[in-house]
């Protein structure tokens, strides 16, 4: 038997069989090029897949940025977790399927795409240049590899271009600018009366079941917030008793560690004459300025005075003026040549010519102030401030540390960190979440309020610093706490009848109005109509103009389009509870002709734009319903901050 | 039996084996290394062009705006010839529309947008250049053309409330409000670009009847 697979062996099925088991062989392993991971998926756009780990990543920038956005105007609280993390995870959504759709497409970054990128980028550029090296820095400051970034900028790159480009092409036709214009810059002429709801007041008696079912149906209107009265210890370093005076033996002993602060360098004051000359002159113009430069320092040499000299002769136009005084300076501020030789004269001599970087000098010094070290006696009270300083900082955290020990140590009560540290244990007024006044304004002091351990558990907070930069401390528990609750009928019940008087009265006004509308409408004189109300002629009226109330313009606006020698009225409820009557009784189009040519263009790329973009949402839109997206129900994230 | 006694017989037959075959798994290795180079390069040769027309277009959509309209269309074009086999192709040729709508010179419009339908890299550019057309034509009152385009590629999706609001401004300019003014509030409960505008133009139909 063993012969004949043998034999049969050398045939076909020997080679099925082979090719049948390499085939596993040759696919091993293949997953992890193909990136099949284990790790948990919150969605899946086609075939890609968005990780846990990437959506995080997201949610954590994006958190990171609002904060620094928002500064202190950051609150955590605001930041619901329910409703963002869905949004982030529907932005990775359709930034993923248009960057798949893109690359399928064919749509790529060129090198040169992305160069100008790079060096364009303002964080890789030192003096207004590109820099490499402030770019590798800035890239290993960020955890990234050059080829990690400049993979995901090409895709940043590819994933704005289709938007780009569908806005870029949008077209406006002459056809459209026309018929936008028209309505946009319509004019309609108006007039208006109120009718108004005072006058429909009544002091008749309102129903106590109508009563009763109003509290019922608005119980959130008289809802009192959850709210706390706090029992509170505030450590502030400025009211603290001053730590113990440093005697004179520890100001002496800090003086003398730090001598080198108090040492004074050489001063001189110095003027000068300056002949310019700059330092690719050639031999001829170097002649003429040592022969001028001489000139003037024999003038000098031979009495005349050397401001006067200054005044008349010195090309330096910061010091001519001054009669050449530059001002006291010490060594190695000037050019160097200049330094050496005013740093080397003697007092009142006039040097010889100097060369330096500028021209010719002639150079005297006026005064010498020699090196010196401020003495103790004239920087002792610099050195006491300090030390008091110090020592009032450090008393500061000490305590601080001994209140944060005590109040943990007795969980239950403040009394004994109060009385361990002399501090007076204050109570707030009744607190909600919004806050109090001075500390306890803090977001940080009340979200500790509120805290599960405080507020729940009963505990003392831990020590709270609310201002980094002032040394303030506090630490607090709940004295007293109440549950949200209604404000019983009784209490709301006079609120309820005005309201519902004030109700009752609008709808009257109203329907006065509406029959006043129906009256114009039926072909009687406007005037005659609004009989004794006050009627306001708006005239011809723009969109946006602000003189006519909104409701009212908006009702104007929104009314058919008056037949010639007609009219269109409505009527309308206004915010503070009147009613008005509008009649419109001639529409004015806008007209594009009457715009001149650069107003026009702004109107036509404006509303290519708005179109533009507002196309590509679609696209993005389209692509969504096209493709196939799964979503996993999120976890949420509790653990805020 | 056996098939072979010796090694040496083995080694001859190896050897004949090798004198008939060696030729075709030579050849088959040369064919299959050469294939997967081949492709290799191929998809090089194409990364290439892509990018190449992806400079070309970012070159056109900064230059649209300050060249002269002939110049920049006139560049739009040589890359939808040059670059035909890439998608930028497409995205040129609605460049092309645009500039070429802008100078009034519409039948060039036309027949880029045209393109643009016929050759879209994705449907969702088909519609936007459907749409683009439909509102030139309007345009133009060839309002017949117009409709039917629209009647052609209107379908679900999320370019609906936009197909909408074209029918709307077509049965306007024809006279039609009541058709207008189904077509815009169509448009309005699907979402379309603009909606304040499309809500201006259905407040100011002329009333029905």
């Amino acid at each position: 038997m063993l012969q004949t697979i043998r034999e049969r062996a050398q045939g076909w099925i020997a080679w099925a069989i082979v090719i049948l088991i390499s085939i596993p062989f040759a696919l091993w392993g293949i997953q992890s090029y193909l990136g099949v991971g284990s790790e948990p998926v919150v969605a899946k756009v086609n075939s890609t897949e968005i990780t846990e780990r990437e959506f995080e990543q997201r949610y954590q920038q994006l958190r990171i940025r609002l904060r620094e956005q928002l500064g202190a105007a950051f609150r955590p609280e605001l930041f619901d977790d329910r409703v963002m993390r869905p949004q982030v995870l529907e932005q990775i959504i359709s930034e993923t399927l248009l960057l798949q759709v893109s690359h399928d497409m064919g749509l790529r970054a060129s090198d040169a795409e992305l160069r100008t990128a790079i060096m364009s980028n303002p964080s890789f550029q030192r003096d207004g240049r590109f820099a490499r090296d402030a770019y590798e820095r800035m890239l290993q400051l960020q955890g990234l590899n050059q080829v990690q970034y400049e993979e995901g900028l090409r895709q940043r790159i590819v994933g704005s271009q289709l938007e780009r480009a569908l806005i870029a092409s949008e077209l406006v036709t002459e056809h459209e600018l026309k018929e936008t214009l028209r309505l946009e810059r319509q004019q309609r002429r108006l007039s208006y009366f109120r009718v108004p709801r005072a006058d429909f007041v009544s002091d008749e008696p309102i129903g106590e079941d109508q009563i009763a079912a109003y509290y019922q149906a608005n119980q959130d209107r008289f809802q009192v917030p959850e709210r706390v009265r706090l029992r509170y210890l505030v450590l502030d370093a400025s009211t603290m008793d001053p730590a113990q005076t440093p005697d004179e033996d520890s100001l002496r002993a800090a003086y003398e560690a730090d001598v080198e602060r108090f040492r004074r360098n050489e001063q001189r004051a110095v003027r000068h004459i300056l002949v310019a000359l700059p330092t690719d002159a050639d031999s001829e113009a170097e002649t003429d300025a040592k022969a001028r430069i001489q000139a003037i320092r024999e003038r000098i040499l031979a009495g005349a005075d050397f401001g006067a000299i200054a005044r008349e002769t010195s090309e330096d136009p910061g010091s001519a003026g001054q009669g050449g005084a530059l001002g006291t300076f010490e060594r190695g501020v000037m050019d160097p040549a200049f330094d050496r030789a005013a740093f080397a004269l003697e007092r009142g001599v006039l040097s010889e010519p100097v060369r330096s970087a500028f021209g010719y000098h002639l150079i005297e010094v006026t005064e010498v102030e020699e090196a010196q070290v401020r003495p103790f006696e004239e920087v002792r009270d610099e050195l006491l401030a300090e030390a008091s300083k110090r020592g009032a900082e450090g008393q500061f955290f000490e305590w601080a540390e001994r209140l944060a020990t005590l109040a943990y140590e007795s969980p239950d009560s403040l009394e004994p960190a109060a009385e361990a540290l002399g501090l007076e244990l204050q109570t707030s007024e009744w607190l909600d979440r919004s806050g109090g006044e001075g500390i306890l304004a803090n977001r940080r002091v009340i979200g500790a309020a509120f805290s599960d351990e405080v507020l729940r558990q009963g505990l003392n907070s831990d020590v709270i610093e609310p201002e980094p930069q002032v040394l303030q401390a506090i630490v607090l528990r709940v004295a007293e706490h109440e549950e949200a609750s209604a404000r019983p009928l009784e209490q709301v019940r006079s609120e309820i009848v005005e309201t519902l008087r004030a109700e009752q009265a609008a709808a009257a006004a109203q329907r006065v109005a509406e029959e006043l509308a129906g009256r114009v409408r039926a072909g009687e004189p406007f005037a005659e109509v609004a009989g004794s109300y006050a009627v306001t002629d708006a005239g011809l009226v723009a969109r946006d103009a602000a003189e006519v109330p909104d409701p009212i313009r908006s009702l104007a606006f929104t009314l058919p389009r008056p037949a010639e020698g007609a009219t269109s009225v409505g009527s309308q409820v206004l915010p503070e509870g009147d009613a008005a009557v509008v009649v419109v009784s001639e529409i004015a189009d806008g007209d594009l002709d009457a715009l001149d040519a650069v107003v026009r263009a702004q109107q036509g790329r404006g509303l290519a734009q708005r179109t533009g973009s507002a196309l590509f949402e679609d696209l993005l839109e389209d692509l969504q319903q096209r493709a196939k997206i799964e979503r996993r129900p999120l976890r949420t994230v509790s653990g805020i901050e | 039996m056996s098939t072979y006694e010796t090694d040496e017989e083995k080694v001859e037959a190896i050897k004949k084996w090798w004198k008939d075959n060696g030729i075709s798994v030579i050849a088959g290795i040369a064919i299959g290394l050469g294939g997967v180079f081949g492709w290799r390069a191929w998809a090089n040769y194409q990364e290439g062009v892509r990018q190449e027309a992806s400079a070309a277009f970012e070159q056109l959509i900064a230059a649209a705006d300050v060249e002269p309209a002939e110049a920049a269309l006139a560049r739009a074009q040589a890359i939808a010839t040059d670059y035909g086999s890439t998608p930028y192709a497409a995205l040129a040729q609605l460049m092309a529309a645009r500039i070429a709508s802008g100078k009034g010179d519409t039948q060039t419009a036309r027949d880029a947008l045209e393109a643009v339908i016929a050759k879209a890299p994705d449907p969702g550019i088909a519609s936007i250049a459907a749409l683009r057309l439909a509102r030139l034509l309007l345009s133009t009152g060839q309002l017949d053309a117009a409709r039917a385009l629209v009647a052609r590629h209107e379908g679900g999706g999320g370019f609906a409330g936009d197909f909408a609001a074209v029918r709307g401004d077509i049965a306007a300019a024809a006279g039609d409000p009541a058709e207008a003014r189904r077509a815009y509030e169509q448009a309005l409960a699907a979402g379309t670009a603009n909606p304040e505008l499309v809500q201006l133009k259905l407040d100011n139909l002329p009333p029905a009847g």
